[in-house]
């Protein structure tokens, strides 16, 4: 089957051989520890043995990594070299590891520069606009030439400021020499919302002058801690912004020279995270004195191999098991080529628990089926596949991604497929440019023409999808012995839906149909109701039971998004090409045709393939899960080492 | 022509009701996305890397407008504005056409909505449980069958109007 069996292993040896002992499993990536800690709390063994772990460690090593990591990200920034989607991981010998962790001193100074560095820019930042801000308010006293930290001589007091300019400035410089003749009021400059003005008055008619001021709005402006003239201040002020911008440029050339160490300290961060695994899985352990304990579970293939390797090269006890009846063990699915790509439905969902089969390889075939009718376009499916396959050949990407574009590879193998039945190549393009003169004539139907055919169609597949859903339920009860909750349940339903079925069709599957459906009723009343005690009950829920006929027609009704969508991608893009043609065909015209086509085929293509796996997906959990699956299982995660940015080369295995 | 006889002219109609799927599905496509927007922006405020997976949640209450517009190009196609010669439509035709064109637009406008709400608080999952991507896109997915059911019923009501 697809769950992969896994052996569970326990393992007992000296405390002196612990730190080997985890550095090998780590290696080895095996082996999902399971945690021990219930057996500590266990009164029958607390005495004895207690919870390894070092959580002090762990905490040292996470404060580090998050030092590095800053430093990483701070670098990234200033890394001139160019960036490549989907990377790889680089490739590192462990000779390289060793070299590093060795040499950590010159790296920390590195880290520790780097976080001074960004302290001090964005220190001289804040200055900057400090001096900018400075700058713009002194801008319009540029014109003043008498210092403005002056603000009295021996007989006069000298007054700088703004009205708004709201008021009339003429008529106050006016009523200033008409009422305080012993003053002098200059007007420096205006702008849009004031005017700035100096003012000097002899100390005896300082009330006269302030109440003149005072009713025009006047407000006084000062300027501390300046020496000199505005010009002055202001030319201070540049030179200063200058420099400022000189030294945060020499930083940044520092630091920018610094980004070629960032692959070490990218090994650096991989080196502490490995270490910090290491240690953090200690609190999974049990410990006394001098032994310590471990278990776990690994894939069946593995089990024998690894007991052999460890207890060869330490001395420890090491025990093997198979798994017990019902017991729950790790998830690790395995299918063959064509339904791997299909793994990610399952475990978005959940995965299955070690008592039933995995799904995937069921629901595989009708995703590839369901997908590709929605979207349904022969071109859409080829250059579905010709993207895929490039960024898989190209890029290589591992694990999720990889999965995820495989799927998307196959789904468009199936969109060509169904493209190629209905007659869509981009849509109706062809019919388009010639003017409804020429047409790729569809290999079954044109689902645009008759709709109803398709629906009925969808409808059957949902049936046969249903079916299957319910076979595997059967399978189940069947392989836990219950054969007769098998029959009752699931071969009396089919025979009273197909006859339903058949009913529909008429004629003289019409007249079969009837006699199977009013058998299956029969049955079905008869049995449904057998965990009731009181036979009137039993009749009661075996009439009852038959309302769930109503559920599987809806679960049936359901299935008419295949066709929705699948229609929905035809009309677009004929929509896409009535407006492609609409310019002719002069130059100007197949230009406009061009970028038409290519723009609308993404955005269609993309809408499309997202809706047809949103609701491929859909049907698998909502209709297909329904009639059989618990799921709920742990995933199988493996002790191992696990890198962000490097990959390490040397990795023997048993 | 008098000015109320416009409004029983069958074409005027049948473009009324091309209309209607238009706006009105379209306005509760673009509040939902708007909706759903907003809440993945504040998520992607505090991390960047959410922004492929949010904006797959965003994209969901959009597809409601979509269908719209295919419903109004169905009605065009069948009444010979897109690719043809236009027909002429007598008032019951155009009635029909209007009809048909409500269960998009107004079905449409509502799960839109409801859509964008659940997929806001599918924004919620992400955020605090970036693996759980795909359950939050089931739920929004559960709203959405009735926009194609919708879809489903006004086109086949469109394909079986006689003209």
């Amino acid at each position: 089957m697809a769950i992969v069996k896994m052996d569970n292993i326990s393992l007992i040896g000296l405390e002196a051989d612990k730190e080997e002992i985890i550095k090998e499993l780590m290696k080895l990536g095996v082996l999902d520890i399971t945690s021990l800690e219930g057996m500590a709390e266990d009164e029958e063994w607390s005495e004895h043995l207690s919870r390894d772990g070092c959580e002090e460690e762990v905490f040292r090593l996470d404060s580090q990594i998050q030092k590095i990591k800053s430093a990483i990200e701070y670098l990234s920034q200033y890394d001139t070299r160019k960036k490549v989607l989907f990377a790889p991981k680089k490739a590192v010998d462990i000779s390289k590891y060793r070299e590093i962790s060795e040499s950590q001193e010159n790296l920390w100074n590195l880290v520790d520069k780097i976080e001074r560095y960004d302290q001090l820019i964005a220190q001289l930042k804040s200055e900057l606009n400090k001096c900018k801000n400075t700058v713009a308010t002194l801008m319009p006293w540029k014109d003043l030439d008498i210092p403005l930290d002056l603000t009295s001589t021996k007989t006069t007091a000298v007054v700088l400021g703004t009205i708004p300019s709201t008021e009339d400035i003429h008529e106050l410089e006016k009523s200033f020499e008409e009422q305080v003749p012993e003053s002098y009021f200059h007007v420096i400059g205006t702008d849009s919302i004031q005017a700035y003005v100096l003012v000097i008055y002899h100390n005896s008619v300082e009330e006269d002058a302030l109440r003149l001021l005072k009713n025009h709005g006047f407000s006084a402006m000062q300027f501390k801690d300046m020496k000199g003239t505005a010009k002055e201040n202001i030319d201070l002020m540049q030179r200063r912004i200058e420099d400022i911008e000189k030294e945060t440029e020499a930083i940044q050339k520092e630091i920018v020279a610094m980004a070629g160490s960032l692959d070490d300290l990218e090994i650096l961060y991989d080196y502490l995270t490995i270490e910090r695994d290491r240690k953090k899985i200690l609190s999974r352990l049990v410990k006394t004195g001098r032994i310590f304990m471990l278990e776990g579970w690994l894939p069946e293939a593995d089990g024998p191999k690894v007991a052999e390797h460890i207890a060869r090269k330490w001395d420890c006890v090491i025990e093997l098991r198979k798994p017990e009846e019902g017991e729950q063990f790790p998830i690790l699915l395995r299918n063959n080529s064509l339904v791997q790509p299909f793994e990610p439905i399952t475990e978005m969902y959940s995965l299955p628990n070690s008592n039933e089969p995995d799904p995937t390889p069921f629901l595989s075939p009708f995703f590839f089926v369901f997908f590709g009718l929605m979207v349904g376009d022969a071109a859409y499916g080829i250059l579905m596949m010709i993207a895929t396959g490039l960024v898989l050949l190209k890029f290589k990407p591992e694990g999720f991604l990889n999965k995820i574009l495989k799927m998307l590879f196959l789904g468009g193998f199936s969109t060509f497929i169904w493209g190629a039945l209905f007659g869509g190549w981009f849509g109706d393009l062809v019919t388009a440019i010639s003017n409804g003169k020429y047409s790729i004539p569809p290999l079954w139907f044109n689902p645009l023409e008759d709709p109803m055919k398709l629906l009925i169609w969808s409808f059957i597949f949902g049936a046969i999808h249903l079916y299957t859903g319910m076979a595997i339920q059967a399978y189940k009860l069947i392989r836990e012995g219950k054969v007769w909750d098998a029959i009752f349940d699931i071969g009396f339903w089919y025979v009273f839906l197909t006859g339903l079925a058949l009913l529909l069709a008429g004629g003289v599957a019409g007249t079969i149909g009837k006699y199977m459906a009013t058998a299956g009723a029969v049955l079905l009343v008869l049995t449904q109701g057998r965990s009731q005690k009181n036979i009137i009950k039993k009749l009661f829920s075996g009439i009852l039971s038959l309302y769930n006929a109503v559920s599987f027609m809806s679960d049936v009704l359901s299935y008419s998004r295949l066709l929705a969508l699948g229609l929905a991608t035809g009309v677009i893009a004929s929509v896409i090409n009535a407006i492609a043609v609409l310019f002719g065909f002069n130059i100007v015209g197949i230009l406009i045709l061009i970028i038409t086509v290519t723009i609308g085929t993404v955005f269609n293509v993309a809408i499309n393939a997202l809706g047809a796996y949103v609701h491929g997906s859909r049907l698998q959990y909502v209709e297909f899960f329904s009639k059989f699956y618990e799921g709920g299982g742990k995933p199988y995660q493996p002790f191992k080492i696990e890198t962000k940015y490097t990959k390490l080369n040397d990795r023997r295995t048993v | 022509m008098k000015w109320y006889e416009f409004f029983l002219d069958g074409n005027f109609l049948a473009l009324l009701g091309a209309a209607l799927a238009v706006i009105v599905a379209g306005l509760g496509s673009a509040r939902g996305v708007a909706m759903v927007g907003q809440a993945a922006a504040g998520v992607v405020t505090e991390d960047p890397e959410r922004f492929g997976q949010t904006l797959l949640l965003q994209a969901l209450p959009g597809t409601q407008g979509i269908y719209g517009l295919l419903t109004a190009f169905v009605i065009l196609t069948k009444i010979g504005l897109v690719g043809g010669s236009p027909v002429e439509l007598d008032t019951v035709q155009g009635l029909l056409f209007l009809g048909a064109s409500l269960p998009v637009a107004i079905v449409g406008y509502f799960s839109a909505i409801g859509q964008a709400k659940t997929a806001v608080s599918g924004v919620g999952i992400v955020a605090k449980r970036p693996g759980e991507l795909a359950k939050a896109i089931t739920f929004a997915a559960m709203v959405e069958t009735y926009a194609v059911l919708a879809l489903l019923g006004s086109i086949l009501m469109i394909f079986g109007i006689r003209v």
